[in-house]
């Protein structure tokens, strides 16, 4: 079974529980001519990722915005998810805790301030004092202006 | 129907409550807005697409084939309306946030 087929198979576990994953187990999709769907990946960027690399994962959502959520403890971030919530989980599944995590959206293309949006549906935080889909405290957003730069490059 | 969110209209998003889903179709609105404010028809018209993308697919919903789907099929065109049509119901970009807004803040209200 190749590696995509396992990774496919390990979402259907997440998502059906274990009767799902066996019946698919047992599927010879390889003999089926079976076309998955393409699926966004989500990446967690730990080192550096281009402009260019990021223009790469903003096209499935028509080239132009990609989503973005990123730990301001940790200073790592995720992108490629079709929502933040996705981003959010894959990060808090890494060990981020979730009051450092904020959600933003990269404009590859914009070469002002710009470029760079603070709304997000995960930044709804009341228990934060955050009630609004803005980081409120710019405190916050000089931090993730600041790993920003330091992540894309 | 071809969905742009591809991942999202293989179930995910169903699994979403009304509010969630609304929130997420608010974020995209609230986008709309913004590049409108700034007048960027480009980035304006993106955001416009995955909010409807984002209705459609909420429309496809099961949970939405009731009373519910009316309004949410009004909501669409009045939202269209007001970004790229004549804004013939006299909607304003304020009122529109905020209603999007209590959506949002509904769905995170336990975070």
């Amino acid at each position: 079974m190749s590696f995509a087929y396992q990774i496919i198979l390990g979402t259907a576990l997440d998502e059906k529980g274990c009767h799902l994953w066996e019946f698919l187990s047992d599927v010879n999709y390889e003999s089926m001519n079976f076309k998955f769907p393409s699926m966004p990946e989500i990446q967690i960027i730990t080192e550096k990722i281009s402009r260019d690399e990021l223009r790469e994962i903003a096209k499935p959502m028509y080239g132009e915005l990609v989503k973005a959520v990123v730990d301001i403890d940790k200073r790592i971030m995720a992108v490629g998810g079709e929502l933040h919530a996705d981003e959010e989980r894959a990060l808090l599944e890494r060990g981020s805790r979730q009051e450092n995590l904020w959600g933003i959206n990269l404009y590859p293309d914009q070469t002002d301030e710009n470029w760079i949006e603070f709304d997000s549906m995960i930044n709804v935080r009341p228990s934060q004092g955050n009630r609004s889909r803005n980081v409120e405290d710019t405190s916050i957003q000089i931090m993730i202006r600041d790993i920003i730069r330091e992540r894309i490059g | 129907m071809d969905f742009t969110h591809k991942e999202l209209a293989q179930g995910s998003w169903f699994k979403l409550t009304a509010m969630e889903q609304l929130g997420n179709i608010g974020s995209e609105v609230q986008r709309a807005l913004n590049w409108r404010k700034k007048g960027n028809a480009s980035h304006m018209t993106t955001a416009l697409y995955r909010a409807l993308d984002l209705i459609d697919l909420t429309a496809e919903d099961p949970k939405w084939r009731n009373h519910r789907l009316k309004e949410l099929l009004r909501t669409r065109e009045i939202f269209c309306d007001f970004i790229i049509g004549d804004n013939q119901y006299g909607i304003r970009g304020p009122e529109l946030q905020k209603e999007f807004l209590y959506y949002a803040i509904a769905a995170r209200k336990d975070t």
